[in-house]
């Protein structure tokens, strides 16, 4: 008897787990492979390149067995410690003029009455317009020390025997990029200025503090963390950026980390030492970014309460128009004065000679558009490039902010911290990563415009996980409960309601990846094959040659293309498309 | 009826002109037409050039094109380090993807020799070449392209004649400090020899000398010259062939052969064991010595390779200039140890 009810319990048991198989696989939808499918895709675009940026890092030359040489290579010309020593120098300087640049205009816009508030608006639309190394080619035409245009004015005034300015220098460098990267300080300031309501100035003003006293003492303070906070993104994208040190770097002398890098990957190919060698750079930035971490954790800083607040703009009085010129002067520095040579040299047979008609020419649009077919095909990879990337990027992100929003699988927090990873991560390393991981066998994209797609997307899927996670919070989960009611499946739910429900969502974040996609220098110009070259690393091949007339029509070209792009963002998707996500 | 025949007719008369329009087929020999021919089933070649400009190379491509239809070449110009460095990165991930390969550091061509990287092939053109360039490699694995001396130039605008560099060592005088424009060995493999002459001829002291004058370093040496043209720096060193061009395009640019001789290293072009277009780059490596495209050549400011063809006038041809006696075997043996100096010398 035991024994046949203790079977006829097995077997009820075999039963039941057989019938909760069958439900499950009555139950069991496509969508689920998929989601798995997804979840392997994520670690293989970002996980991956990590682990074996690491591994390659301990790997002897040629791939077998496990070696500390390459750290020992790495560190051991006082040239590489320089490198390491002047990125580091060039980070902290950077991120101290951005703040010197962008604080006072943050809290003009922001706290003042100072009038024409909109061309600090344009400054900072215009600085994200171009990219970091036409910042420097149009710095490079503007301030080379003879024949720059700054120089050559002041040598026709005052007569003197040389110009005032030179771009090759260490501050030459920190000026560019400053000025390329202050809207970040910028964006960040603003926002935290807008929080800090006018009463708590005016409890200072009560307690006998002048306006100046008060936004010392009370304003500034209470943005410590959002500043402090835009000092490591600033820092972090200078020591992360290679066309601006590998143009005015290498003629001024100056090692950077990521020109070092690049050296790595000439010849003799040294991609273990690079990986090695790129080991302090990702360590500060995991360090740096845990900081900031903490910073804006602490609870000191409340601002923001449930009861409002009146925010008025303080008068200044004339110290307004003071403001004024300060942020025209950066207006012009950062985008008027360096887009504007750019243009003029594009259109002029010698950028050296005076505009003129004489001097007039298309013949460099012409040449690229129609003539060259290598830049023809630079273009159209750029373009194709990005749009690809932009989709798989978003179409990525989409179903993983799907996925961890509506709590589909467990350790959705990992699936969302895979994908903002990429976003603290210098684009170089990125680079490095799938280098090491994809460009040789067994995989070997190597010179294939999978590989830059794969790059690209990676590195801006951060960009496209922000929007689409922002825009999946919004919708309410009843509408695909519906769906699901009237039989329908997961996909279906996604298909007719959540991707209708976020088209602008989503091409304003398929935007916000195509446009820089369609400029990346970094991580490109270490994946670019043959038949994969991109705009900016044909800018960056033809500067070497001094003819800055085609590389500034080619500048030209991105910036026509830049501006077309965003004005699109503007029109399809809202006036604030570009500060979503961020 | 007689549409159909005016159509025939007109058709022939296309299929005619199709096969007589851009080089006579007949004008072509039998290896060419059969290279040709396999060449066209390939349909394009990737080409690696450190030699000439951006510029340059696209006109040597269109003008083969024109002269072979069907036929394209895609140009992928750097300077000559970093041409070699893609190439071996192509190699070590297994990726062919050059075609041609036309550097300047013949220290590749040997290294890509003893390695079985290059294919054997004497273009036919090879025997119209002037002597002098003949059987670069006794062994036919690459051959010579390119044959152009390194001098000095000064902007005339900021310089007068009788004040200008007259030798190398003139270049480094303190009074130029800020004033001199070179390029940089770890870029450019015309540089690298450059660097190797100067060392042999001045030792090391002469690297510590350049950098007490302050030079601006390009990375090309395609860079000097166009920096001096926009008068941002005075006096420099060059390619005979950009500085020739910029001379007789009535630029304010001056030639000067320096006493002590200039530095004229051949430049060769080889292909590449496991090119994926081997026909269509065996046809344009012949075209490269042919008479048409050293007339390009010539048009461009160098020196022509084929016999058939003189040097640009206003310029002295090569045989009139006195060269600096270098090896190629001191070039190949110094330049990997000259690039670490260098860097080391000027911090990157």
């Amino acid at each position: 008897m035991a024994t046949s009810s203790e079977t006829a319990m097995g077997q009820g048991t075999v039963r039941r787990g057989l019938s909760t198989a069958l439900l499950r696989v009555r139950f069991f939808e496509p969508a689920s492979i998929l989601w798995v499918l997804l979840i392997l895709f994520l670690l293989f675009l970002v996980a991956s390149p990590f682990a074996h940026l690491l591994v390659v890092s301990f790997e002897k030359t040629g791939g077998d067995g496990f070696t500390l040489a390459n750290y020992v290579t790495a560190y051991s010309r006082s040239r590489y410690l320089d490198g390491l020593r002047n990125s580091l120098m060039l980070g902290l300087a950077t991120a101290v003029v951005c703040v010197a640049f962008a604080l006072p205009m943050a809290w003009a816009v922001s706290r003042t009455n100072m009038p024409a508030k909109w061309l600090v608006w344009g400054t900072v639309l215009g600085a994200f317009i171009l990219p970091p190394y036409l910042t420097a080619i149009g710095w490079i035409l503007l301030a080379g020390p003879n024949a720059g245009w700054l120089n050559r004015m002041w040598m026709a005034i005052t007569g003197a025997e040389s110009g005032l300015f030179d771009i090759y220098t260490f501050t030459g460098i920190v000026l560019v990029i400053a000025l390329n990267a202050f809207p970040y300080v910028f964006l960040f300031t603003k926002s935290a200025l807008d929080l800090v309501s006018t009463e708590m100035e005016e409890a200072a003003n009560i307690l006998g503090a002048n306006a100046w006293q008060a936004t010392w003492k009370v304003t500034l303070p209470l943005i410590w963390p959002a500043i402090l906070g835009s000092i490591i993104i600033v820092f972090l994208e200078a020591i992360a950026l290679f066309g601006v040190p590998a143009l005015l770097g290498i003629p001024a002398r100056i090692n950077f980390v990521t020109t070092q890098l690049w050296e790595f990957f000439g010849f003799p190919l040294r991609m273990e030492v690079a990986a090695a060698y790129s080991m302090p750079l990702l360590l500060i930035t995991l360090l740096l970014i845990y900081a900031q971490r903490l910073l804006l954790s602490r609870k000191g800083y409340v601002s923001q309460t449930g009861k409002g607040g009146e925010r008025r703009p303080i008068d200044i009085g004339p110290w307004r128009f003071v403001l004024l010129g300060y942020c025209t002067l950066i207006g012009v520095l950062a985008v008027a004065a360096p887009a504007y040579v750019i243009v003029q040299a594009s259109f002029s047979k010698a950028w050296g000679r005076a505009m003129s008609w004489d001097n007039f020419t298309v013949i460099h649009y012409w040449q690229i558009l129609f003539e060259q077919s290598m830049t023809q095909q630079a273009i159209m990879n750029s373009f194709m490039f990005a749009a690809a990337a932009a989709f798989l990027a978003i179409g990525l992100a989409l179903a993983i902010a799907y996925l961890v929003t509506r709590r589909l699988v467990p350790w959705g927090n990992v699936l969302a911290f895979l994908c903002m990873a990429p976003f603290v991560i210098p684009g170089i390393i990125l680079a490095i990563g799938f280098y090491a991981a994809y460009a040789t066998p067994p995989v070997a994209l190597y010179g294939t415009a999978t590989l830059m797609i794969l790059a690209f997307a990676a590195r801006f899927l951060p960009i496209a996980y922000a929007t689409s996670a922002a825009g999946m919070r919004s919708i309410n989960p009843e509408m695909e409960e519906a769906v699901r009611i009237l039989g329908g499946g997961r996909l279906t739910a996604i298909r007719a309601v959540v991707a209708p429900l976020l088209k602008k969502t989503l091409l304003g974040g398929w935007l916000l990846v195509f446009i820089p996609a369609t400029r990346e220098l970094s991580a490109a110009i270490f994946l670019v094959g043959p038949q994969t070259r991109v705009m900016s690393v044909l800018i960056y091949d033809m500067s070497e040659e001094g003819n800055f007339e085609l590389v500034s029509a080619l500048g030209g070209i991105i910036l026509i293309a830049t501006s077309f792009f965003v004005w699109l963002g503007f029109k399809l998707v809202g006036r604030d498309f570009m500060l979503r996500g961020r | 009826m007689a549409r159909l025949v005016l159509h025939a007719v007109i058709a022939g008369l296309i299929g005619v002109l199709a096969q007589l329009a851009p080089v006579a087929a007949d004008e072509m020999t039998a290896q060419e037409k059969q290279l040709y021919e396999a060449a066209k089933k390939e349909g394009n070649l990737t080409w690696y050039v450190a030699q000439y400009s951006t510029k340059q190379s696209e006109d040597h491509g269109q003008t083969f094109t024109k002269r072979y239809p069907g036929v394209t070449v895609d140009v992928i110009r750097t300077t000559g380090q970093v041409a070699y460095a893609r190439l071996t990165q192509d190699l070590r991930a297994g990726v062919p993807q050059c075609d041609l390969f036309t550097g300047t550091d013949i220290g590749h061509y040997v290294t890509l020799k003893k390695d079985k990287q290059l294919l054997k092939y004497v273009p036919e053109n090879h025997a119209k070449l002037r002597k002098p360039y003949q059987n670069l490699d006794s062994d036919g694995y690459y051959f010579t392209t390119s044959a152009n001396p390194t001098v000095i130039i000064y902007n005339t605008n900021l310089v007068k004649p009788e004040e200008a560099p007259k030798n190398w060592t003139d270049l480094v005088n303190p009074k130029w400090t800020d004033k001199v424009a070179v390029a940089h060995p770890g870029f450019s493999g015309s540089m690298g020899s450059w660097t190797v002459l100067m060392v042999k001829l001045y030792g090391w002291e002469f690297l510590d000398k350049l950098k007490k004058v302050n030079p601006l370093i390009g990375r090309s040496l395609l860079d000097p010259p166009t920096i001096l043209n926009a008068g941002e720096r005075a006096v420099g060193i060059s390619s005979m062939t950009t500085a020739t061009r910029l001379y007789l395009g009535k630029n304010p640019i001056a030639i000067v052969y320096p006493t002590d001789g200039v530095k004229l290293t051949l430049s060769a072009s080889g292909i590449p064991a496991n090119a994926p277009h081997p026909n269509a780059a065996k046809l344009f490596a012949n075209y490269l010595l042919s008479v048409e495209n050293s007339e390009t050549l010539v048009k461009w400011g160098g020196q022509p390779l084929n016999a058939a063809v003189s040097p640009p006038k206003g310029v002295p041809s090569i045989d009139e200039i006195k060269v600096a006696p270098l090896s190629e075997e001191e070039v190949v043996s110094q330049v990997p140890e000259t690039i670490e100096r260098w860097r080391d010398t000027f911090g990157n």
